[in-house]
């Protein structure tokens, strides 16, 4: 689910406005529809899947370095297709455009330190490999080799080179990998997750590198249809829990801040899945931090219950506002929390809570 | 205090009342009774400084408007590729984002494209949002929606100017011509006002690859380097890495060499503008020194007072700057609201083509109006000096006598100063260009004026004195008053004699020019109909299947194609245009020297225009290295060739050699040869029925290429004819101010000689004579020296500013009508500055005693 | 010769003051007369009507039975050239020309041939005792010797009627009466008519007649 906030809104604008430019070349995008009965396969559903309009990779995780500080990371790569299909042999058309978001959550600075990378896939600078895990930007890159994942992240004021192993299978979302989004059954996505991956590898800042390692979370989504009509942005949680358990849950909010759809999953470490319906998931605001920067307003601390466990979510600080602006014209919040039970901590994850600035534009 | 003797109530006076009684009989008393002689001494200094300014800050907007342009275009980048026109492979692109040195590449595609409907182009930049985010965010719109628009197919984002100049709004569709068609783009958004100030539209350059027949080719890349790269060595090393053709230059190399072309324009605006200033420093000078000369018993009687030298010269030296800093402020304000109206009307580089699609926004550099300020002062107080010194040295005595004006001047020794600058001149126009600027040969030119002027006391009254006293009166008078005053002469004629030769030079140089491009034109064009694909653009061409279907037109005898495109030679030089037309282009071309015809075995012939001979140094019969198609390889120079169009110099080749060696079968141009018995519009009818009417075609009959042509040139030289009318113009005041000085300090005279007969009719003729022999010392020596100067202009300065060679054609008959004309001008302007000599006035000054 | 009727002249301005009122006034040839009066008294309006530089409020001036006033500026003029000679208190020679050319002036104005002219300007040159003096420039003159060429040009082309206003005006007292008897002299010789405008007494002593003028009138001298 996560990364959904980031949907490159620079498609979404011309979906949207479709009706004002029959005058334009090309057709509609004849994009692939998300529809039940789907059966993933695995590492065949790693890689891309080009017939859908929308898709990414998003890696979130806690890293320690040897001092021990806990430190939030969060990589991401989309891919994105227009809505309309053009007829240009330029090379340079823009089938498929790949954006990339990372960023580096420290408590020790108090903020985000994040950069962006965008470019339409052209002459191999940029692209998303199929049949397996391969996406990448220039020297950004997230690979799939055997059981591991490779990611390489030169940021302006970071560097993050970190190798993931599985340790669990994937996790399908929803109804064997089909996750709803709404009551229309067309806003809907494929969509699974891995969850405890084992990271380790380098972080580099100011000119030095420090060995880190800690535990991470993959999620990988596609779909053609995304959000209902109603939604302004949701919430979204997915936690590693300590006793190697996986939680995910999201709800989706309409104008008036209510949710309208809702949904999430958990797995034991035995592997037991139990899939939540939309009126199992309940998310409770604690406590609010306002961003100085936009002015949005963000409830940074949750109790949320779903399927009838209740844990709640602590930042591991409040200031993990996301400007990503440039690239996809959204603000959100993104950040590393910790799940506790009775105060004491139980699991660790990220939160994302979207369209709090503004009404996420699709 | 010897002032307080000039007072006769001085003890009613306070000490601070006394201590500024020598100013005011010297200045401002003066100025009070005679406002007339300040305001032509401010007005000569104000006219100056106006033009001087005007013409600085017209230049130096243009040049800061090309720079902030140019420098908007670069952003951050480090390094700027660049190739010709046709562009180069775009698969460098890839090649070079992936160098470790490397951390973002922009390629983009420019091209200059017609609009239709609209007369000139709008550049078209077609670049990727996403890179440009990376290497120069502030060409992007705030929005990201905007940019988001650009990815949908045929979408365009119009820079504010360009809007403006199109008149199109966010939703209107911009008709753009390519081939001899119409492609029609939407526009759905503007840059932001801080981006580009050019006319610009920008498209994502997948469209405009695909939009304006530029698949698979790119014009730049734009670099950034990683942290820590060196710039200058990546820049060798990289160079090593492309293609022929394709140069790596900073950003900065990049704006200059697009703003080199104008440079040598921008020197002789600059120029005449100086020269203008200096004509007005004559004018300061001249009514200045009379000015003072006439207060020169005034000044004695002060000296006879007590008032000592020192303080004497002091204060009229003061008074000098007091109008010259008046003026000068007068000048700024004026020059700078006509640099505004130019720049408003006609364009930074007054309708010359120079900086095109770029919005005029007036600059004001602060140091140089101080220093143009500072020049208007120091021309007066200079004006001043000689007389004032020479006012103050001078025994109080004497001076009290009538007549001694000429005994003022004659201390003045000019000859062998004279006979040194004019040597010195002459040696200065044989040498050679500084830094591609003829500033020698404008040395040349100022040194040789001086000289010229420095002599002409002694050339007035040696030639006066062979003269022998004519029966009319008024005539004899002038004569003898003539005679006896040489250097009076030569101050009054000095002003005249800058100013038209000035302006004789530049008649002879335009005339010339304009003959010889007349002969050039009639040359280049030995068709009848010429055919053009898109006039101004780089976007118009004829497919072969096109220019199959037009060599088949009935009534088409011959038909020939041409193509242009260009090469890039130097990374701080801009493109040379390639010229492929037939085999025989030589003939048609206007060969200057020998021709080599490159055997069998040689490498194949180019002829080259003289002014890429001059940029890049090459003869007839040398071997070249030209990167013409995928690679370099040598050519034989058969010629050189006469181009007065491509200023960075032109190569033509045959075309079908072009062809076979770049595969592109494309042309823009046709000349068409109709059949014996065709009629002109019949055939023009026919290729366009040919073309299937297509919009984007333009068919000229020879005589109006030529009359199009010629049309431009004078344009071109509009604002130069402007300068010269300013300059004469300044010549005719001082002519006005010397003699109207004159006029007043001969009062007396005339009253005199109205009261032992003479008319009114007869002073005026006197006045009248002595103008006419003023004047027609002016005008010959003008006329002389005018023909030197241009000379220079024709044979040195263009030749070193702009590599164009002409042969001299003089206009004698224009030439002799204008010094006519000025002539007359300077009768009226003498008669009409002693029309108060000639009231009734006049007849009470024979009481004045002094 | 010059008759003067009733002649009238004020001038406006800031403060209108009527300078000549009914001034009658016979002169014949041969005749030579001062006429004395304060500053300001309109002795030098007198000269410049008599001699068509002004024109009269009323009254006519006559010169040679030709009535001055009547005449046009060109035609006043031409009176002027043909028939009156000027002296002027500053001298008032061209300084560009030598006294030779000077003296000549009038002659060249009113077309002497040449060689005519140069008779008489030598003439007039050793009659004033400056017959050496013709190729000098004014200013390498002294006051008496300017004054005198000035008297040669004032009477060289033979004028009815020679008009001097303070001639002495710049002159020491030798150099003065020099200057006074050599105008008496020239005019006398000439045959024509002088009036000398004079403040001073003594200079005035010199004419055949004395005339004052003063508000009420012109009137003559015991």
């Amino acid at each position: 689910m996560a990364g959904l906030a980031a949907t490159p809104c620079v498609f979404s604008q011309v979906t949207l406005d479709q009706s004002r430019r029959t005058s334009h070349a090309g057709a509609v995008t004849p994009f692939a529809p998300v529809v039940p009965g789907y059966t993933m396969r695995f590492p065949h559903d790693e890689g891309s899947h080009p017939e859908f309009r929308l898709e990414w990779w998003y890696v979130t995780g806690w890293l320690a370095g040897a001092g021990g500080a806990a430190i939030g990371f969060q990589i991401t790569f989309f891919r994105a297709r227009p809505a309309r299909r053009t007829a240009n042999p330029s090379t340079f058309a823009p089938h498929h455009m790949l954006i990339a978001h990372a960023a580096i959550a420290d408590p020790a600075r108090g903020r985000l330190q994040r950069d962006q990378r965008a470019a339409r896939a052209a002459f191999e600078l940029a692209g998303a490999a199929q049949g397996r895990t391969e996406v990448w930007i220039d020297d950004w890159s997230f690979r799939q080799q055997g059981e591991r994942y490779v990611a390489t992240v030169a940021a302006r004021s970071f560097r993050l080179d970190l190798v993931l192993t599985s340790t669990q299978p994937p996790m399908l979302q929803g109804a064997a990998g089909l996750s709803r989004k709404g009551p229309r059954p067309e806003s809907a996505s494929y969509y699974y997750s891995i969850p405890h991956l084992d990271a380790s590898g380098t972080l580099t800042r100011n000119g030095s590198t420090e060995t880190v390692g800690g535990v991470a979370w993959l999620d990988h989504e596609w779909s053609s249809s995304y959000m209902d009509e109603r939604a302004v942005g949701w919430d979204w949680i997915g936690i590693n829990l300590d006793d190697g358990g996986a939680l995910m849950a999201f709800r989706m909010r309409d104008p008036t801040g209510r949710s309208f759809w809702a949904g999430g999953a958990y797995r034991s470490a035995a592997g037991s899945v139990q899939v939540f319906a939309p009126d199992a998931v309940r998310f409770t605001p604690l406590r609010h931090w306002r961003s100085s920067r936009t002015g949005a307003n963000y409830p940074v601390s949750w109790r949320v219950s779903a399927g009838g466990r209740e844990i709640d979510i602590e930042p591991l600080f409040d200031d993990q506002e996301n400007d990503t602006r440039a690239t996809t014209g959204a603000v959100y919040w993104e950040g590393a929390v910790r799940a506790l039970r009775a105060g004491a901590s139980v699991g660790r994850g990220y939160l994302e809570l979207t369209g709090y600035w503004r009404r996420l534009q699709l | 205090m010897a002032s307080a003797r000039l007072a006769p109530h001085a003890s009613a006076l306070t000490a601070s009342g006394t201590r500024f009684l020598p100013f005011r009989a010297l200045v401002s008393g003066p100025l009070r009774e005679h406002p007339g002689h300040a305001l032509l001494a401010l007005a000569a200094i104000a006219l100056g400084v106006a033009l001087g300014v005007a013409v600085h800050l017209i230049n130096s907007s243009a040049l800061n408007e090309f720079n902030l342009a140019a420098h908007h275009l670069a952003g951050e980048a480090d390094l700027v590729v660049r190739g010709p026109r046709a562009g180069f492979d775009e698969t460098l692109y890839p090649r070079i984002a992936r160098l470790p040195q490397v951390e973002a590449a922009n390629p983009a595609v420019e091209l200059e494209v017609p609009i239709l409907g609209k007369e000139g182009t709008l550049r078209i930049i077609g670049f990727d949002p996403l890179r440009t985010a990376q290497v120069q965010p502030s060409l992007l719109p705030e929005r990201t929606a905007e940019v988001a628009e650009l990815f949908a197919a045929d979408s365009i984002l119009l820079s504010p100017s360009a809007a403006r100049w199109l008149g199109l709004d966010m939703g209107a569709a911009l008709r753009m011509m390519v081939g001899t068609g119409v492609v029609e783009v939407k526009v759905v958004g503007m840059l932001p006002e801080g981006g580009y100030r050019q006319r610009v539209g920008v498209m994502d350059i997948a469209t405009a690859q695909w939009r304006l027949g530029r698949l698979g080719k790119l014009s730049r890349i734009d670099l950034r380097l990683k942290p820590g790269v060196v710039v200058t060595a990546f820049q060798r090393e990289l160079q090593n890495e492309l293609p022929p053709g394709v140069y790596v230059a900073t950003p900065e190399t990049d704006a200059e060499r697009g703003a080199s072309l104008s440079r040598a324009y921008r020197l002789n605006l600059d120029m005449l503008a100086l020269i203008a200033l200096f004509t007005g420093a004559f004018l300061v000078f001249s009514s200045q020194m009379l000015a003072l000369m006439r207060r020169r018993a005034q000044f004695a009687l002060l000296r006879a007072l007590g008032v000592t030298r020192r303080s004497l010269a002091n204060w009229l030296l003061a008074e000098a700057a007091v109008v010259g800093a008046i003026g000068a402020i007068l000048g700024l304000a004026l020059g700078y609201a006509v640099a505004r109206f130019a720049i408003a009307n006609f364009g930074t580089d007054l309708g010359a083509g120079y900086f095109r699609g770029i919005v005029p926004g007036i600059h004001v550099d602060p140091v140089a109006l101080i220093a143009y300020f500072a020049l208007g002062v120091l021309f007066a107080v200079l004006g001043a000096a000689a007389p004032a010194l020479e006012a103050a040295r001078r025994a109080p005595a004497k001076a009290l006598h009538a007549g001694d004006e000429e005994e003022g001047l004659r201390g003045v020794r000019t000859t062998w100063p004279g006979i040194a600058s004019c040597a010195i001149g002459a040696l200065l126009a044989f040498a050679p260009a500084v830094d591609g600027l003829p500033v020698a040969a404008y040395c040349a030119i100022a040194l040789i004026l001086s000289g010229v002027i420095l002599l002409l006391p002694q050339f007035v009254s040696g030639v006066l004195k062979r003269v022998s006293a004519p029966r009319s009166v008024p005539a004899a008078l002038a004569l003898a008053q003539l005679q006896a005053t040489p250097r009076q002469i030569a101050v009054s004629a000095a002003a005249i004699v800058a100013s038209f030769s000035l302006m004789v030079a530049m008649l002879i140089m335009v005339h010339s020019f304009r003959s010889s491009l007349e002969t050039w034109l009639e040359h280049m064009l030995p068709a009848d109909l010429y055919l053009r694909a898109l006039r101004g653009g780089e976007t118009g061409f004829l497919t072969p299947e096109e220019q199959n279907r037009l060599q088949s037109t009935p009534g088409v005898e011959r038909i020939e194609f041409l193509r242009s495109q260009n090469l890039l030679l130097a990374s701080d030089r801009p493109p040379v245009v390639l010229l492929a037309g037939p085999a025989d282009s030589a003939a048609m071309l206007l060969a200057i020297g020998p021709t080599v015809i490159p055997r069998a075995g040689e490498p194949p012939a180019v002829w080259v225009s003289e002014v890429a001979a001059d940029l890049y140094g090459w003869r007839t019969g040398q071997r070249v290295q030209l990167p013409i198609g995928a690679s370099s390889r040598e050519y034989t120079v058969a010629g050189i060739w006469r181009d007065y169009v491509r200023q960075s110099g032109a190569i033509a080749i045959d075309r079908q050699l072009y062809v076979n060696l770049t595969g592109d079968a494309l042309a823009n141009d046709a000349a068409i040869w109709i059949a014996p018995g065709a009629a002109l519009p019949d055939v023009e009818r026919a290729l366009r029925e040919r073309l299937g009417n297509a919009q984007g075609i333009e068919i000229a009959s020879t005589r109006e290429v030529r009359a199009n042509s010629l049309a431009l040139f004078d344009r071109t030289f509009a604002v130069t004819y402007a300068l010269e009318i300013a300059a004469v113009l300044i010549g005719l005041f001082g002519i006005s101010v010397s003699f109207g000085a004159q006029a007043l300090a001969r009062r007396r005279e005339f009253g005199m000689l109205r009261h032992i007969g003479m008319s009114r009719r007869g002073i005026g003729a006197m006045l009248g004579w002595e103008g006419a022999i003023v004047s027609i010392f002016g005008a010959a020596v003008g006329l002389a020296l005018g023909w030197i100067t241009g000379l220079i202009l024709i044979h040195v300065v263009n030749r070193q500013s702009f590599h164009w060679s002409m042969d001299l054609h003089v206009p004698w008959l224009p030439l002799a009508a204008l010094a006519a004309v000025l002539a007359a001008a300077s009768i009226v302007t003498a008669v009409w500055s002693g029309r108060a000599a000639m009231s009734d006035d006049v007849i009470r000054a024979v009481r004045e005693d002094w | 010769m010059l008759a003067i009727r009733k002649l009238t002249k004020s001038y406006g301005g800031v403060r209108p003051r009527t300078l000549l009122d009914d001034v009658t006034f016979d002169l014949a040839a041969g005749e030579y007369v001062a006429i004395m009066g304060e500053s300001g008294v309109g002795k030098s309006t007198l000269l410049n009507l008599i001699a068509g530089l002004d024109v009269p409020d009323s009254g006519s001036v006559t010169l040679a039975e030709r009535e001055v006033t009547a005449l046009d500026d060109a035609e006043r003029t031409l009176v002027r050239r043909n028939h009156i000679g000027f002296v002027f208190q500053a001298f008032h020679l061209l300084p560009h020309l030598t006294v030779a050319q000077n003296v000549a002036l009038p002659l060249s104005l009113i077309g002497a041939a040449p060689d005519e002219a140069g008779a008489r300007v030598a003439e007039m040159l050793t009659a004033v005792g400056l017959s050496r003096a013709g190729a000098s420039y004014p200013r390498e003159l002294s006051g008496g010797e300017l004054q005198r060429a000035a008297i040669a040009r004032a009477l060289v082309h033979r004028p009815l009627l020679t008009l001097a206003d303070e001639p002495t005006g710049n002159l020491d007292a030798a150099n003065g009466a020099q200057v006074l008897t050599l105008l008496r002299a020239e005019v006398k010789r000439n045959g024509g008519a002088g009036i000398l405008v004079t403040h001073s007494a003594t200079a005035a002593a010199s004419a055949d007649r004395v005339f004052t003028l003063a508000s009420d009138g012109l009137r003559l001298r015991n």
